[in-house]
Parts: C-alpha cells; sequence; structure tokens
C-alpha cells in the first residue's frame, strides 16, 4: 500500500480531514473591495445612461431631447468619481498612467482602461454639446437645429464606448482564476451588462423626475425599460446561480446571502417590479410619479448590492481551495 | 555553459523533484538572501501550516520558493511529503495576459518576469494566476513573485535556489532537457512502484490552454496534496465566450430600447 492509499483510507472516515494542503487556498484572490465596488457601480451607470441618452435622442421622437439632455449629464456626473476610485485602488496611486502605456486584447483591464478613457472624451464632448444647446434655447433668439444635429450625430460615439465601460467589467472578472466568476463566463458578462443598464435607466429616471416636469409618455417609456433590464437581470442572476452549482456557496451564504437574497432580488428586483404594476393601476398622476421614483431608488440600491455580492463573493471563492479543485479536476 | 553562449531561442526553467526534496529550506533561505526578500509580516508572528516546519505558509509577494511538509498521519506513523513550490513561469501565462501595464514580460530566457519600475499594484496579475503565485506587497504597493534570478541569469549564474540545492531535489536548465529527465525520472520511480507523475508536462493534457510550464515538478502524490491544481486553465480562455455574450446582450438591449422609445403613445 502506498502512502497515498494508506492516506486516503486514513481519511475516508474523518470527513473534518482539510482539502488539499492544511485547506489553504490554491489562489490568491483579488484585493478590490468598496473602491472597486463603486466603480462597477458608478461606471455602469456612466455607461448605460450614455446609451440610453443616444436611444432617447434617434429613436424618441416625442420626449426625446429632454431624456437625451438629463441622461447626458447622468452619464457626465456618474463618470466623474469613476477615475477617482481606480486611481486609489491601485497599490500606486502615482503610476495609474501605465494603464495606458500599452494596449493589450488579452487583459480586459486594459481594453477597459483605454475604453475608459475614450469614454471619458467622448461623454466630455456630448456633455458640452448639451451645454451649447441649452443655452442657444434659453437665449431663444438663434434656432438650435445645427447643434441638435450634431449632437444627433455624435450620439452613438458615447453611447458605443459606453456599452464597452458596462460591459467589460462583467468580462474581467470572468478572467480570472476565481472559480465563481470564471466557471459561467457567457452569464457574468451579461449580468452585468444589465444590471448596469437597469441601475442606469433607474438614474436617469429619478434626475429626470428631479430636474424636469417630464411629459408623462417619457416617465412612462424609462420606466418601462427599466422593468425590462431588471426582468433581463434577474434572468440571468437566477441562470447564472443555478449554472454555479456548488460553486455559487459563497453567493448564498452568510452576510453576501443575506444581501442577494433580501436587498438584490427582494429590494432590487422584485420590489420595483410590484412598484411598477401598482402605480399603472393608480389614477393619481402625482402618486404614480411618487411610485416610479421609489421603484428607481430601490433599483439603484439593488444594483449597488448586486455588484457587492459579486465582488465579496468573489474573494470568498478564491479562499476556498475545494471550490478550485472542482474546477480543475475535469 | 556560460549565458552567453545560450540561444535566444532556448527556454529555461526548473525542475523540482519532491522525491528528493529533504525539506532543508536552503531554497527559500538562498532566495530571500539573493532577492532581499524579508521576513513574511513579521507583525503576524510566527505561524505553521502543520506539526513541522512550514512558517512560510505559502508563495507570496515576500516568499518566492515555499517548502510544503505534507504530513500524511495513518495507523503506521507520520509520512512526510515535501516539494519546494515557485512560480511556474507558464508557457502562456495568466499574469502576463492580464498585466494592463506590460509590466509582467517574457524574458529572453522564457521566463516571466514583473518589472517593479512599471508595476503600478492594479492587482490584476493576482487573481489572474491558477496557481496563486503573484501578490500585492502592502510595504510598496506593488505586484511580486520569482523572476526565474533573472539577474544572475544574465550574470551567467543559476537562480540561487537550485544553486543552494544539497540534494539537486531543484534543477535548472534548458527546458527540453529538463521535460527529458523528468519523464525519465518519473518512470524510474513508477519502476520502483513509486505514484510518481510529472506535473507540467504539457503532453499529459490538462493544462488548459497553458500549454506547459516553465517550472516542472517530480511529484510522488496526487498534485493536490500540494495545493497544486489537477488540470489548470488559463483565464484568458473565458475572454471569448465572454465578450461574445456581453456583446449580444448589448445587441439585445440596444434593440429593445429602441422599440421601447421610438413607440408612439
Amino acid at each position: 500500500m502506498t502512502s497515498i492509499e494508506r492516506r486516503e483510507s486514513s481519511s475516508a472516515g474523518a470527513s473534518s480531514e482539510p482539502v488539499g494542503y492544511y485547506g489553504l487556498p490554491v489562489i490568491h484572490g483579488p484585493h478590490w473591495k468598496w473602491l472597486i465596488i463603486c466603480y462597477f457601480f458608478f461606471g455602469g451607470i456612466s455607461g448605460t445612461s450614455a446609451v440610453l441618452s443616444a436611444i432617447a435622442r434617434l429613436f424618441d421622437h416625442q420626449d426625446g431631447p429632454h431624456i437625451a439632455r438629463v441622461a447626458t449629464y447622468t452619464s457626465m456626473g456618474a463618470l466623474l468619481p469613476c477615475p477617482i476610485f481606480l486611481i486609489l485602488d491601485l497599490g500606486r496611486p502615482g503610476r495609474f498612467l501605465n494603464m495606458l502605456r500599452v494596449l493589450r486584447p488579452s487583459s480586459p483591464m486594459s481594453v477597459g482602461s483605454w475604453g475608459l478613457a475614450l469614454f471619458g472624451t467622448a461623454t466630455s464632448v456630448s456633455a458640452l454639446l448639451q451645454v451649447l444647446i441649452d443655452v442657444k434655447a434659453r437665449g431663444r433668439t438663434s434656432s438650435v437645429g445645427s447643434l441638435d444635429s450634431a449632437a444627433r450625430l455624435f450620439a452613438p460615439v458615447p453611447a458605443l464606448l459606453g456599452l464597452l465601460v458596462a460591459g467589460y467589467t462583467g468580462v474581467l472578472l470572468s478572467a480570472t482564476a476565481v472559480p465563481i466568476w470564471s466557471k459561467r463566463p457567457w452569464l457574468l458578462g451579461p449580468l452585468f451588462l444589465t444590471s448596469a443598464t437597469s441601475s442606469g435607466t433607474a438614474a436617469v429616471a429619478i434626475a429626470l423626475s428631479l430636474v424636469e416636469r417630464a411629459d408623462e409618455p417619457g416617465e412612462v417609456r424609462l420606466s418601462r425599460f427599466e422593468s425590462l433590464a431588471v426582468t433581463a437581470e434577474s434572468a440571468i442572476l437566477v441562470g447564472w446561480v443555478f449554472a454555479l452549482g456548488a460553486t455559487a456557496e459563497p453567493m448564498l451564504s452568510g452576510r453576501v446571502g443575506a444581501v442577494l437574497r433580501y436587498i438584490v432580488v427582494g429590494a432590487g428586483m422584485a420590489a420595483p417590479q410590484l412598484i411598477a404594476i401598482k402605480s399603472q393601476q393608480s389614477a393619481n398622476r402625482r402618486s404614480r410619479l411618487l411610485l416610479t421614483r421609489a421603484a428607481s431608488i430601490l433599483t439603484l440600491i439593488g444594483g449597488f448590492a448586486l455588484r457587492y455580492a459579486v465582488v465579496q463573493a468573489g474573494r470568498d471563492s478564491a479562499d476556498d481551495p475545494l471550490a478550485t479543485f472542482d474546477m480543475t479536476r475535469c | 555553459m556560460t549565458t552567453s553562449a545560450r540561444s535566444q531561442e532556448t527556454h529555461y526553467g526548473f525542475l523540482t523533484d519532491a522525491t528528493l526534496c529533504i525539506g532543508c529550506k536552503a531554497c527559500e533561505v538562498a532566495c530571500k538572501q539573493w532577492n532581499q526578500l524579508p521576513a513574511d509580516s513579521p507583525s503576524e508572528g510566527f505561524h505553521l501550516t502543520g506539526f513541522s516546519f512550514d512558517n512560510t505558509v505559502d508563495l507570496g509577494a515576500t516568499t518566492w520558493r515555499h517548502v510544503h511538509f505534507v504530513e500524511q498521519t495513518s495507523n503506521s506513523g507520520v509520512a512526510w511529503l515535501m516539494l519546494s513550490d515557485v512560480c511556474k513561469h507558464c508557457v502562456h501565462a495568466g499574469c502576463l495576459d492580464a498585466c494592463p501595464t506590460g509590466a509582467i514580460l517574457r524574458t529572453e530566457f522564457g521566463t516571466v518576469v514583473i518589472q517593479d519600475n512599471i508595476c503600478n499594484g492594479c492587482g490584476y496579475c493576482v487573481p489572474a494566476c491558477p496557481f496563486g503565485v503573484p501578490q500585492l506587497d502592502h510595504a510598496d504597493g506593488g505586484s511580486h513573485k520569482c523572476t526565474l534570478c533573472y539577474d544572475r541569469l544574465r550574470g551567467g549564474l543559476a537562480p540561487a535556489c537550485a544553486t543552494a540545492c544539497p540534494t539537486a531535489s531543484i534543477r535548472f536548465g534548458p527546458l527540453e532537457e529538463l521535460l527529458q529527465s523528468g519523464r525519465e525520472r518519473v518512470s524510474t520511480l513508477q519502476e520502483q512502484g513509486v505514484p510518481a507523475s510529472l506535473y507540467g508536462d504539457e503532453n499529459l493534457g490538462g493544462t488548459g490552454g497553458i500549454r506547459g510550464l516553465g517550472a516542472l515538478f517530480v511529484l510522488n502524490a496526487p498534485p493536490e496534496c500540494f495545493n497544486l491544481p489537477a488540470r489548470p486553465r488559463l483565464p484568458r480562455r473565458n475572454i471569448l465566450p465572454a465578450a461574445l455574450a456581453t456583446v449580444g446582450m448589448a445587441i439585445g438591449l440596444c434593440v429593445a430600447g429602441a422599440l421601447t422609445f421610438s413607440a408612439d403613445e
């Protein structure tokens, strides 16, 4: 009998025998915490707001300009803290410009850094155009026609880059050795993008209700699109957790599990949908407005909680040697 | 053979033999001494994994060679397995793929090195390594791992750990030669009844896109006993499916958005 066979036969009865090497992690987990969670949240909102702005500007012939205006400013506002979060998270913040030293297609972080730099430029241009339109519109002396068509022409640029910024983060997490992030890559990317879409739409809806006496159809369309994104997001989340199987454990247990059940799914997905149904039945315009605003705030909270749950579950998953071994045995 | 005589095409690496390791930790000491690495988090105090001599616990920012002490208790007493672990200098390296700054590069020796003067401490290489090798050092903020003694290689010397090893458990040389002698060693051991295997041999399969390791290991127990994944995967392989699915979702959301916002009330 070899030493290995002896070990296995002797440990067969004792289930407390640690896995691998004294139960120590096989891989090193990421150091990412609140700064990165905040970046994922704000970056997602900024990117998808730019998409929303372009869609409203190009396809909405009623409220388009209003929604596009608020979405452009929301995108710009949500973008501003992003570089600060990212730079502060670096071990050597003074070297943040090294992110643009090379472009490496094999690194989602490299592609994302370039994407964010270009998106920042494009969003600033589009915010500037919007400022010019607003200033001219206030004067009412000259036509805003030429600026309007410039904004329409330019709208797809920040929108496409915004999709990159909102979407690369899920790909970035997938391209690691962390079991819960890497096991089902075709679901984590779409989960992050749909979550960013629901958060971005909610942020634009809140901003619209705060700064502009919006026309009812615009609000209804935003709320409808938000519901659509939340529906897609919840379907992908459920599919992802099921597809992960036992690897999903850090997502379902302990504090992360509680956050997922009560805040992400309960407050962030189920409650807004119920409120949306309720608001459609309400005859009072003012109560409808309050209800949709409450739904949007809950969607935002849920979106932030989802980023927290996914990042924290990744850290826990990396520390579990059995999760790594499960993935590297077949 | 001097470094200058070495061909640009030749890849160099380690062959670490668990059956020859006596757990003296000369490799750990030589590595720390040559690379001027401090003790592991002195604030945390002295810590052992088991009942024997493993006080460095894991590969990390300040431990680039780590000797595993696997204690196998049974009715007939305790069996000891020892193995000196190190960065695998993968043929396709997850850390190198992930590095956004170009700090991590492939050297003329085929090894993988983090350039400390470029690394900005983003930390992406840390979870991108399927073996848990690079780690951020909280003292200087950068990511660190074995350089396969790049400076010594440039100077025509063998790496510090291989030079210090008293039993030739750690061998340094051209990867092709090491692969050959590793295979021979494994077949000799298997003839003697030892359940030996060569970890990192591409031809044995299951290196999941990594294609092969620049640090090979002769093991006398399943890899997982030494916390080595049996069939590691290259994280880069996930980019295509994740990116395609995300692009598909993006198209879907844009179409849905256009339809929602163009609808006449």
